[in-house]
């Protein structure tokens, strides 16, 4: 039941993710100066599934703004990590910051409660892969 | 509906998703490699496609009157242009990526290239470090 009212909010909040996104494209075409502020950043997952790093990199990707360039598979030490382009954040840490919010909600989503910890470790993979 | 709303309703939607894939079209040639470009091009297709999509629908509910076979039609349409632009957007950025496309100079920080500060990046099969007991 949680999970369906975390899977409709996580909806709207994509949403209202792609008109915010779509408003900051077209607004910054018609303003003169520096257009954007590319970047690559490196985000650890706490998604551990298939399904939830798939739907985690397409609602990125959806997302105008962001996008996944490259997806690298965890291993038994290490969490899987997306590198993502972002073109309008102000730093690195905020574009971290905006990405693992998401996360945290379409973890809720597909968990049924948010993660615990704020940043992924590798003791917290290996919590996660014991569980059935 | 009367002839006044379905006719607002269809130009106003038709009408900000074609200006959306003017815009994203636009947006493309203010950024300067591949990858922002696959980057800026996501407002036309998430956004702007579902929008003259639903015009459509509007236009038809006015004109042909409701059916859920249509209603499930743009739902589908909809859904699958969101999908489909999400899946094709992430295999044309890692195809760009995995091709060696440049990467507009100014990307900073660029993970790809350099990875955070603190972190040992280790390749056991440089030739710097021989493998022991290879």
């Amino acid at each position: 039941m949680m999970r369906i009212i975390h899977g409709i909010s996580y909806l709207g909040y994509i949403g209202w993710a792609i008109v915010t996104g779509s408003v900051t494209i077209v607004t910054r075409v018609l303003r003169p100066g520096q257009y954007a502020q590319p970047m690559i950043v490196e985000i650890p997952l706490r998604c551990v599934t298939d399904l939830e790093v798939t739907l985690f990199a397409s609602s990125i990707t959806i997302t105008p703004g962001t996008l996944v360039t490259a997806i690298a598979a965890g291993t038994s030490t290490q969490p899987p990590v997306l590198f993502v382009h972002a073109l309008f954040e102000d730093s690195e840490e905020a574009a971290m910051e905006g990405l693992y919010d998401m996360e945290s909600r379409l973890l809720a989503m597909t968990r049924g409660r948010a993660p615990s910890g704020p940043a992924a470790s590798s003791a917290e993979v290996e919590q996660e892969e014991e569980r059935p | 509906m009367n002839d006044a709303v379905a006719t607002t309703l269809v130009g106003v939607f038709g009408i900000s998703g074609s200006l959306l894939m003017l815009f994203s079209a636009l947006a493309m040639f203010r950024v300067r490699d591949a990858l922002s470009r696959i980057n800026v091009f996501s407002p036309a297709t998430g956004l702007g496609m579902p929008l003259i999509v639903v015009a459509v629908y509007v236009y038809d509910i006015h004109s042909e009157g409701f059916s859920w076979g249509s209603l499930l039609m743009a739902a589908a349409a909809v859904l699958c242009l969101i999908i489909v632009s999400s899946v094709g957007s992430n295999t044309l950025s890692r195809a760009s990526v995995l091709s060696g496309q440049p990467v507009y100079r100014k990307t900073a920080p660029n993970r790809l290239a350099r990875p955070p500060a603190g972190v040992v990046d280790d390749d056991p099969d440089s030739p710097d470090q021989p493998r022991t007991g290879a």
